[in-house]
């Protein structure tokens, strides 16, 4: 099988409460302060690349190739340092679509996924359920709709049944559903397709039980990894229709939590709860 | 379980130094050995280096440390999270990682390598102290034994599925190893067999499976019972548990005869144990005899800035720690409306910033001292130029007392005051500073005592070549003070290091002249004023030039921001103002035989 996963560098999420927005007139900034900001690849993006490396690998011999993983991204050559994370891990080519934040909004990158995923030609684009930076999830739907093809999202658990099918378990508002998706597909996943049983894969026998989350690159991997192909495209090239259509008005925090405060008898938290915050 | 929300080392720091001061880039340029590393492949192995340690390591720790190793039916168990987390370190490759390509390995910076060890070891130093154990045994056979050794021993400890001990410590003889009594004869059929005792061996026994292999020194005994006395008549040994009869392991004689209940490092077994019982302990000669000590030693230097990376590692996880817990913990006001207003978060307090700033003081001028002297083993080791090696090999020896020392004595320090801040929780184990205090009382224990330090330093390093090491730190500290001054650093800092430096060699000649004049015994007697002398004026060194850096960063627009450039200066600011007066006091006791202890009578105590 050959998977396309895209994937993001985001600032790293854990040091949230360090980013800063310099403000500007009407109190909005124009942009997010990075300077002294850690990127992270976004872990979702990460369960991505270890479902997509279960569903082309006999688990019990993960070092043979059985399939085909390319991970893409849309940004500056400081994301190469997250492909080669990725290709450290297992993937096996990568893509970098050159562009700058300014050049990009959530319509452009759906649209320049969609002519990568032409040229790369997958059965299946695995994609995390959205990026911890916006939240959108849009990505995955939107490239499904232009590709025209169907789409399963926020997948906890997937089976590739073996005969051009996969068999998806998603969290949806009502519980638990399972989905059979006929390929080529997109699928966005959350964390738990990186759980032990996350993905189940022909090749893998049923008995192999993987660690739970998503694998450690050795160091080996990681110096190889340099070797492996990392292409290079420019979004003009691509021939997409390059119009913002989201622009970016200004930038504030979010307001700063208040202190909590301590009730000492039910009937005060009731009185609260009622009068307050009248959520009862 | 959860990661750990403590970061263990600070990201953007180890950025900093690897970036803004230590330039390794240039380091890995300037070295062609290193060609197949770039900056961009280290920033990937160390995201996956922090995930492990903070998200597989750290978790295991505190039930490691709340339930120590059992001795049951003689052999020992270890606590079942090492079952998992062991082979998640060792397919990292980091055990042999900085190790030559002919040995099928990654020829890895060892500076970068001590960057992965620091959140290792922050995160966990039971795994990690197994691990060093291990690739230390592994390199003691690489670097000095034959083929067929290192076929049969130092492969498989490379690769984690065996490990190994370093098995030097008897009842008899700790700090002066010159008295080891176990004894090696020589067989006919060329191995040796081994008999006697040895205590505290760390990672001597487990249930990990595969075989340990320890690394003993033993005194050969020739058929008539003579043996060369001292430490010349010590030599090295494999000693395995299990040894290879006809390509199958069967047992050695090798026995654990006692588990050590320890105060810290709770994990990882350290063991009494016995040698020849049966007088079937087969040991294999490593190097020629005799040459045990000084082979020991090659490779003690490394493994002494493997203590001094733990130590700091330590001693950074319980300053994180105290950093987050002095912002959360509400208590007391503000001393100008005391009676009124809220309670402020005790960050708020003068004494609680000094707390933390003594120990961001200690933390950052520890990473930078060890990361410095694992860069000048880089550079001794594979630099293309000659004099540039030999040059960096001797101020590395010269610093290396101070790099094993430092973190271990102020990090032990330094993480009382973690504890401190935390008040009385802080001296209950629901906290995890305690557990790191505890550990981190050992650093200054093993591989040899600060006392042992103390005395290498004075009596060997600083005399070494007609005092030559020490002439090459006075050119680096001018050098550190004239690029502070040209970034900007206020002068005043630049020209109180050089002045400092001048006093160390003063202080050096001076008792060096009194030991030639044959009172070794007043030269020595403030070795520990005198070490603590030289570690004041090396951090100094250190902290000017994170300042520098800092100051360049903040000129200039660096990638950090400048609240972080600006605590690097206060940092520095302190060393200056706090740590740096000192000099001339211990000066002073060193110089003068300050005679109060010397002179207490035995009855008089
Ligand atoms: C947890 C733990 C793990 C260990 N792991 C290992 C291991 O894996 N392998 C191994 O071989 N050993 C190991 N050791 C042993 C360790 O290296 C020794 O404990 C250490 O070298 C000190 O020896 P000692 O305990 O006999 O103390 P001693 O040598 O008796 O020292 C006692 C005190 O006297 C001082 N002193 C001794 N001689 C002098 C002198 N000449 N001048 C001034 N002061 C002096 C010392 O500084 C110290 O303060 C371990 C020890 C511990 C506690």
């Amino acid at each position: 099988m050959k998977i396309l996963v895209p994937f993001k560098r985001v600032a790293d999420p854990e040091n949230a409460n360090k980013v800063k927005v310099p403000v500007g007139a009407n109190g909005l900034g124009p942009k997010i302060e990075t300077t002294g900001m850690e990127f992270k690849p976004n872990p979702f993006d990460e369960y991505a690349v270890e479902a997509a490396l279960r569903l082309t690998e006999n688990g019990t011999a993960p070092k043979a190739r059985l399939g085909e993983v390319t991970v893409v991204t849309v940004g500056g050559p400081e994301a190469d340092q997250t492909l080669r994370g990725a290709l450290a891990t297992g993937a096996d080519k990568a893509v970098r679509v050159e562009a700058t934040d300014e050049q990009l909004d959530g319509a452009i990158i759906a649209r320049a996924l969609a002519k990568v995923v032409a040229q790369v030609g997958p059965d299946l684009v695995l994609l995390g359920k959205q990026t911890v930076d916006t939240d959108s999830a849009q990505t995955g739907p939107m490239l499904a709709e232009l590709l025209g093809w169907p789409q399963v999202t926020f997948a906890v658990q997937i089976t590739n049944e073996g005969n051009g099918s996969l068999l998806v378990t998603r969290n949806g508002d009502g519980g638990v559903q399972k989905v059979r998706v006929k390929l080529p597909a997109v699928v966005t996943v959350e964390d738990r397709v990186s759980y032990s049983g996350g993905v189940t894969s022909p090749p893998t026998p049923a008995t192999h039980k993987y660690a739970d989350g998503v694998r450690f690159a050795p160091l080996p991997a990681i110096m190889q990894a340099k070797k492996k192909p990392l292409e290079v495209k420019k979004l003009a090239d691509l021939g997409v229709d390059t119009a913002l259509s989201v622009k970016y008005l200004g930038f504030e925090p979010p307001p700063a939590r208040k202190a909590g405060v301590k009730v000492k008898t039910v009937a005060e938290l009731v009185d609260k709860l009622k009068n307050e915050a009248k959520a009862i | 379980m959860a990661p750990s929300d403590n970061p263990l080392l600070d990201d953007r720091t180890v950025t900093f130094l690897l970036d803004e001061v230590l330039d390794l880039r240039a380091h890995l340029s300037a070295i062609p050995y290193f060609e197949g590393h770039d900056r961009e492949g280290v920033e990937v192995l160390l995201a996956m280096v922090r995930k492990l340690a903070r998200r597989v390591l750290y978790p295991t720790y505190k039930a490691q440390d709340e339930q120590p190793p059992v001795f049951r039916d003689g052999r020992v168990h270890l606590h079942p999270s090492f079952h998992a987390a062991w082979p998640a370190l060792v397919e990292t490759g980091l055990l042999s990682a900085t190790r030559p390509v002919e040995h099928g390995d990654q020829q890895l910076p060892f500076v970068v390598h001590a960057v992965a060890a620091a959140y290792l070891g922050a995160a966990n130093l039971n795994l990690v102290g197994l691990a060093m154990l291990t690739s230390g045994a592994a390199h003691l056979v690489e670097a000095f034994g034959d083929d067929a050794l290192r076929a049969a021993w130092m492969a498989p400890l490379y690769a984690g599925t065996w490990t190994g001990t370093m098995a030097l410590t008897e009842p008899q003889a700790g700090s002066s190893l010159a008295d080891v009594e176990t004894t090696a004869r020589r067989a006919d059929d060329g191995s040796y067999r081994v008999r006697g005792s040895k205590i505290f061996i760390s990672g001597g026994d487990h249930d990990l499976g595969g075989n340990v292999v320890n690394l003993a020194l033993a005194r050969i005994v020739d058929p008539d019972g003579h043996a060369i006395p001292g430490t010349r008549g010590l030599s090295l040994f494999v000693v395995p548990r299990l040894r290879l009869d006809g390509g199958e392991l069967v047992d050695n004689d090798a026995v654990t005869t006692q588990v050590i209940h320890k105060i810290g490092w709770r994990g990882l077994p350290s063991i009494a144990l016995s040698f020849g019982d049966r007088d079937d302990c087969h040991g294999y000669l490593v190097g020629p005899p005799g040459r045990g000590m000084p082979q020991m030693f090659q490779m003690m230097n490394e493994a002494r800035v493997g203590v001094g990376v733990a130590a700091t590692a330590t001693a950074s996880a319980a300053y994180h720690e105290s950093l987050a817990y002095a912002f959360a913990r509400p208590q007391g006001r503000d001393p100008r409306h005391r009676d009124g207003g809220p309670q402020v978060p005790i960050v708020a307090h003068a004494d609680v910033r000094r707390m933390l700033l003594r120990q961001k003081a200690i933390v950052e001028g520890s990473l930078a001292l060890s990361l410095t002297a694992a860069r000048l083993v880089d550079v001794a080791a594979h630099h293309p130029d000659d004099a540039t090696r030999k040059t960096s090999q001797r101020l590395f020896d010269l610093l290396t007392p101070i790099v094993k020392s430092f973190p271990a004595e102020r990090g032990f320090e330094s993480v009382a005051l973690a504890l401190q801040i935390h008040g009385g929780y802080g001296y209950s184990s629901e906290y995890p500073v305690e557990a790191w205090l505890r550990d981190q009382k050992l650093n200054s224990i093993h591989e040899g005592t600060t006392g042992i330090q103390g005395l290498d330093l004075l009596g060997r390093k600083v005399v070494a070549g007609g005092g030559e090491a020490l002439s090459l730190l006075l050119a680096e500290l001018a050098t550190t003070a004239g690029r502070a001054e040209a970034a900007g650093v206020d002068p005043a800092w630049g020209a109180a290091l050089r002045e400092a430096g001048d006093r160390l060699a003063a202080t050096t000649m001076a008792l060096g002249q009194r030991g030639l004049g044959g009172d070794v015994e007043g030269m020595l007697l403030h070795s520990h004023d005198f070490l603590e002398l030289a570690s004041v004026v090396v951090i100094m060194w250190q902290h000017l030039g994170l300042a520098t850096a800092a100051q360049a960063g903040l000129a200039r627009g660096g990638p950090q921001t400048p609240a972080f450039y600006d605590g690097k200066l206060r940092a520095a600011q302190y060393w200056v103002t706090h740590e740096l007066p000192r000099v001339d006091h211990l000066a002073d006791l060193c110089v003068r035989a300050e005679g109060s202890y010397a002179a207490v009578a035995d009855g008089s105590w």
